[in-house]
This record gives structure tokens, sequence and C-alpha cells, in this order.
């Protein structure tokens, strides 16, 4: 699990502290909302003095920024509050500035915060993506989600970035005023979420208001869901978000793996069946993306519960068949 | 995996400057003070979180279940999983 189970968090608690790290210029400040542990990528909350200024750069790592107040100069662009950018790794932003200051969320995918100062991509730059940016409140109209099973009436989307081969998603969502969901979710991938306007209720972890921050990891138990005022909110998930619904308070995230793991033998019986003969030595193999690979001797399910309670991370390493076992009866 | 596009791997410069290293240092020890936090804070809430959930078990069987959208189910008390004694924990 690269980042814990940060839920939930209100930023509007904590104060703002300098930027200090080799490259920013001066006037930048931030809060942070969660960092993974290996590699440093984070998502922060940063506010930008009146007056600060940008020369043109970019950041080694992938950033997406969104603008929650305030207005931003890029290049000779005006963005309004609303404004998310997709800026992948190493190509460079035209300078930056704020008259008034400004308000955002930064998000570094794939290191922490970096900076340097160029007019030019760096020359091993993410080519296969384009930079964008889109005025998500005027440029864009809510969608009502197409997920099966779907949400309950009153939780609208916009995606504002959406990768194409594992549909991990960045996205505007509110819940209307009266807003209500009697069911339990998780998820197959990790959810994080920041609470632009709004609070919102859930039944494990009460209320989440403005300013309020959340990082999930897969197979939480998450719900029932009610907002008496509406929200607006920005999430985002690290593949494809499938919602499991269930009634069940206590069941554990070892349990809801399982419960995932049965659901997808019952849907796809046939690529279920397939994966696994011969212990999981098909692996995956896309000719669309010949050169990917799938090495899953690594894979860290996040979370292995025991009866009593008690849970530590679960590593796989080679075969590790789980198919014919009988299962230990329950006192 | 993690957030962020698959199409490249990781950071250009992976390996962290020391002035870079020395911030996720002090931000992950940070982190690590707000999760136990939550942690204590959430288990502050457990009282008021079981009320919750008898609430939610009531009105599943009252006002039914989301299944789909606005498609509602009441569930039958034959299909509500016995408790038997399990926690409910929340942060993991």
């Amino acid at each position: 699990m690269a980042r814990p189970h940060i839920e939930p968090f209100v930023d509007r608690d904590v104060g703002f502290k300098k930027l200090n790290l080799p490259g920013f210029k001066k006037g930048v400040h931030y809060k942070m909302l969660s960092m993974d542990k290996e590699t440093g990528a984070c998502t922060m909350t940063v506010q930008y003095d009146a007056g600060f200024k940008q020369p043109p750069g970019f950041s080694y790592s992938e950033v997406e920024i969104f603008l929650q107040e305030g207005h931003l100069m890029i290049g000779d662009k005006r963005c309004e509050k609303g404004t998310y950018i997709f800026a992948p790794a190493g190509t460079s932003l035209p300078a930056m500035s704020t008259d008034e200051g400004c308000l955002a969320l930064v998000f570094y995918n794939f290191g922490p915060p970096s900076f340097q100062e160029s007019d030019a991509d760096h020359d091993k730059a993410d080519k296969s993506q384009k930079r964008t940016m889109v005025d998500s409140y005027f440029g864009m109209d809510w969608q009502v989600p197409t997920l099966f099973p779907q949400t309950a009436p009153g939780c609208l989307l916009k995606i504002l970035h959406l990768d194409p081969k594992t549909f991990a998603m960045t996205f505007l969502y509110c819940m209307t005023p009266g807003f209500w969901q009697d069911n339990i979710s998780y998820h197959d991938v990790a959810e994080e979420a920041y609470h632009i306007w709004g609070t919102s209720w859930m039944m494990q972890f009460g209320d989440l208001p403005t300013g309020g921050y959340f990082y999930r990891p897969a197979y939480i138990n998450h719900g029932c869901f009610r907002s008496d005022l509406g929200i607006l909110a920005i999430g985002r998930t690290d593949g494809d978000l499938h919602n499991y619904f269930h009634h069940d308070p206590f069941s554990t995230p070892e349990e809801n793996h399982h419960r995932a793991a049965a659901k997808l033998a019952r849907m796809k019986p046939a690529l279920y069946q397939w994966i696994l003969t011969n212990e999981h030595n098909h692996l995956p193999h896309d000719f669309e993306y010949p050169n990917d690979t799938y090495d899953t001797s690594g894979y860290d399910s996040g979370i292995h519960m025991h009866d009593d309670g008690s849970s530590h991370s679960h590593k796989s390493n080679g075969p590790h068949s789980h198919l014919n076992q009988k299962k230990k009866a329950k006192k | 995996m993690s957030f962020g596009s698959t199409t490249i791997q990781g950071n250009l410069r992976p390996k962290l400057t020391k002035e870079e290293l020395a911030f996720v240092k002090q931000e992950l020890a940070e982190q690590l003070e707000r999760y136990q936090k939550i942690v204590q804070e959430q288990e502050a809430l457990t009282p008021q979180r079981e009320k919750w959930v008898k609430e939610f078990l009531h009105r599943i069987q009252t006002r039914g279940y989301h299944v789909h959208a606005g498609i509602k189910r009441v569930i039958p008390k034959e299909e509500v999983r016995p408790r038997d004694g399990r926690p409910l924990q929340v942060i993991f």
C-alpha cells in the first residue's frame, strides 16, 4: 500500500507551510494531503501568494492542477477557478503568475514536487500524452455516471482526465441537495477525493466538510452516503472504477477482495478460469501494447485481515493458488 | 498501482536530490502522525457509528437498499448477515 488510509482529513484545520524545495519561486505555500511512501508522489493544497511569478519550466513528475479560487495566468491565458491542467512529465508549461493570489489542488503523480526552469521540454518528456487545459465549470456539462451498478440519482460527474490504458480517472463530482444512497460500497482501486464545497456524510467516517480529503485504498467499505445541502468535489482513482454494493457493515477488506474475485468468476468465467490455469502462469499480454509487462510477483494486496481483527500486508511471490483448498469452518 | 498515467514509468529524475529526500522524510513522518490521529478520532466515533449502522440495517429492511441507481429493494431479515461478534473497524 503506497499511501496509508487517510480518512477523513480536513485541511482547514492546519496551516500552510512554505515550499522550500529548489527550483520553486517565492510565494508557494502548501498543505500536504497524502504522500506515496515509495516514490514521494503527493497530493497537496497549494496557495500561490499575490504577486507570485514563475518562469516557464517543467516538473520531473506528471502534474495535475485544479484551480479552486482566484485566477492564474498561464502564458497569456487567464485561468479562472475550475480550470484543470494535465501536464505530462517533463513537458514545459509557460510562465505562471497571479496578481491577487490563488488556491489550487496539485497532484504530483510520480515523485515529490519538482520544478526545473526551462522553455523547452525535457529530452525524455512523455510525448505519448498531450498537455490539456479545460474549464471544468463552464466548459463541461454534468453527466449521469454510466457505471453498472450506478450510484443513486443525484450524483453527477465531469471526467477531467481518463487514462486510456487503465481507465484511471480524475473527475469532478457533485451530490445534489438531499442526496441519499443506502448501500455500502467498495472498489478494486484506490480512490482519493477533496471537497471543494459542501458537506457529505458517510456511515463509517461521519461528516466530510469543505476542505475535507480522503485517500482510501481498495476494498475498504464506505457508505451509506448522505448530503443535506449538496457538495462539489474532485476525485481520482488509480484504475477502472467498479461499484461493489452490499449491505454488510462488518465485512473486512479481505472478505471484500474475495467477493470481488467471486463476482469476476461469475461474470467472466472463461477469462477467470483461463487466468488461473497452471497456477497463474498465464500472465496477460496485450497486442495493442506489446511492450507492456505485467509482473505480478511483487503485487501487494495492501491488506490481509485475520479473524481477530489484526491486519498486515500480503505480498504474492510465485505460485500462490487457493484453488481447491477447503475453507476453515468458522466457530 | 498508483495515481497517474501508465504510458511512461515513474519520475524523470528517479534519484531524488538531497533536499527532496529530506522533504519526503519529513512529510512521511508528519503523515504517520496524521494517520495515528485519524485512527484515534475514528475509534472515538465508534459508539455513534454503532447507532448509524443500526439505523442503516433498519432502513434497508423497511425503506429499501439501493441496488442500482434509483432501483431499491427491501432486504428480508434472513438476508442480513449476522454480526457474530465481528468488530466494526473502518481505518486500515
